[in-house]
């Protein structure tokens, strides 16, 4: 008797077709579902009222908003943004800076959008040299910005802390406008260049003969300081971990109150 | 045998596919910012100079600032020989110990009123090999309360030590009013 090979049984390609097929139709399916929810709110003879979430946030300094970025509501994937330029109306024309005046700059956030959020501000505070390098030697704590509401409302993240950078968070939930409270309290309210950099100089001395000349040079002469504050929103919904995804911090809320977590 | 072994593998990238399309979503959060920046220059230092006249035994001092300088106080006294007197007269100045005080801020590109120095007990044939009167005066930076206003001329301090970033503070070098003169 002649002896039977044992062959492998081989799978027929409808089988590997019907499994691309349920493979492909799971993909399609997960999408399917958001469209088909989409498509509800339309129909050709009743138009329903929609509410669009549209995130914004704007930069208040002295009662004007000085720079925003809000979602465009009308869903066209587009944002209202402007940037604008921080301490531009602090001196009055025709006078220069005063070292020790202390100047108003009252510093706040506005929610500009249609959704609740959450806000943080980092401020950097620096010098410049006369061709816009960052002077590393120059100490921006002589850049006294009047930091207020800490602790109250505004809590700092002090591992974010350095000489140049603070990162404040404001604490409790920033309403949209018309739901609640959508301005947050000041997080600063005056400027004052302190006066003792008038007295740091370099000196440098040069005998000739018997003469000897001290050139005295300020360290500050030319130099230009700056401030810059940086405003980030995110919504309400998920917060812990959509700050955790947007902003890498961990938070954790307490009765509404948001405290950062180490 | 060698179709069905990538059969696995087909699932196994459909399984990722399916369940990186829901992962995208999770990640989607509403976030926004906006940014403002400004600052301004610092402008430090002044140039001043004496400027004198002699006639009918009275020096005329005027102390001038150069254009640009920032505000400045300005004082001023002379030196002489024992067996002279010196007589000190001039509208805006006035006594302060040794010093004669200009009363008002000195702005670059201004000049001081006059301080006229009449020197008395001339013999009736002076030897002026050995007449010597010295001027020296000295400017200081006007410095401003947290308002704004300035310190006036009395308020100000004439000792200020500059921080040349050095251990040896308190040297003659480091005064921090600048001083000038001139003699006769």
């Amino acid at each position: 008797m002649k002896k039977k090979k044992k062959r492998m049984k081989v799978a027929s390609p409808m089988v590997t077709v019907a499994l691309f097929a349920v493979a492909m139709a799971m993909l399609i399916g997960s999408s399917v579902g958001g469209t088909k929810a989409a498509l509800t709110y339309y129909s050709e003879t009743y138009t329903s009222r929609i509410q669009m979430y549209d995130i914004g946030v704007s930069l208040v300094e002295n009662e004007e908003e000085v720079s925003w970025r809000d979602y465009n509501s009308a869903g066209d994937g587009t944002w209202n943004e402007h940037t604008g330029v921080l301490l531009e109306h602090m001196i009055p024309e025709g006078e220069s800076l005063v070292l020790g005046k202390t100047y108003q700059e009252n510093l706040k956030v506005r929610n500009t959008g249609t959704i609740n959020q959450y806000v943080r501000v980092s401020i950097y505070k620096y010098w410049l040299d006369s061709e816009g390098k960052k002077r590393q030697d120059l100490s921006p704590a002589l850049i006294d910005l009047n930091l207020v509401n800490l602790g109250t409302d505004w809590i700092e993240d002090e591992s974010a802390r350095t000489q140049e950078r603070t990162v404040l968070y404001y604490n409790k939930l920033l309403c949209a406008q018309g739901e609640g409270q959508s301005e947050t309290p000041l997080f600063a309210d005056t400027l004052t260049i302190d006066g003792s950099i008038a007295k740091k100089v370099s000196q440098e001395t040069n005998k000739t003969g018997n003469y000897t000349t001290i050139v005295t040079t300020y360290d500050y002469d030319g130099i230009s300081f700056q401030i810059e504050v940086e405003v980030d929103a995110v919504q309400e919904h998920n917060a812990e971990d959509a700050i955790w995804s947007a902003w890498g911090k961990r938070v954790a809320f307490h009765d509404g109150v948001l405290s950062l977590v180490d | 045998m060698r179709k069905r072994r990538y059969l696995p593998a087909i699932f196994a990238l459909a399984a990722v596919t399916v369940a990186g399309a829901s992962v995208g979503q999770a990640w989607a959060y509403f976030t926004t910012y906006a940014e403002a920046a400004g600052g301004y220059t610092i402008r430090l230092g002044d140039r001043t100079e004496i400027r004198e006249d002699f006639s009918d035994w009275t020096k005329h001092v005027v102390i001038d600032s150069q254009e640009g300088s920032q505000p400045v106080y300005v004082r001023a006294r002379a030196f002489c020989g024992s067996q002279y007197e010196l007589v000190y007269s001039g509208d805006g100045w006035t006594q302060a110990g040794d010093y004669y005080y200009y009363n008002d801020i000195l702005y670059g590109g201004q000049e001081t009123n006059p301080l006229d120095i009449r020197i008395e007990g001339i013999p009736e044939t002076p030897d002026k090999d050995y007449f010597n009167v010295i001027v020296i005066y000295e400017s200081v930076p006007v410095q401003y309360h947290e308002d704004g206003t300035a310190f006036s001329v009395q308020e100000t301090d004439w000792s200020q030590i500059l921080d040349t970033g050095s251990t040896e503070a308190g040297s003659a070098e480091d005064h921090g009013s600048a001083e000038g003169g001139d003699e006769a």
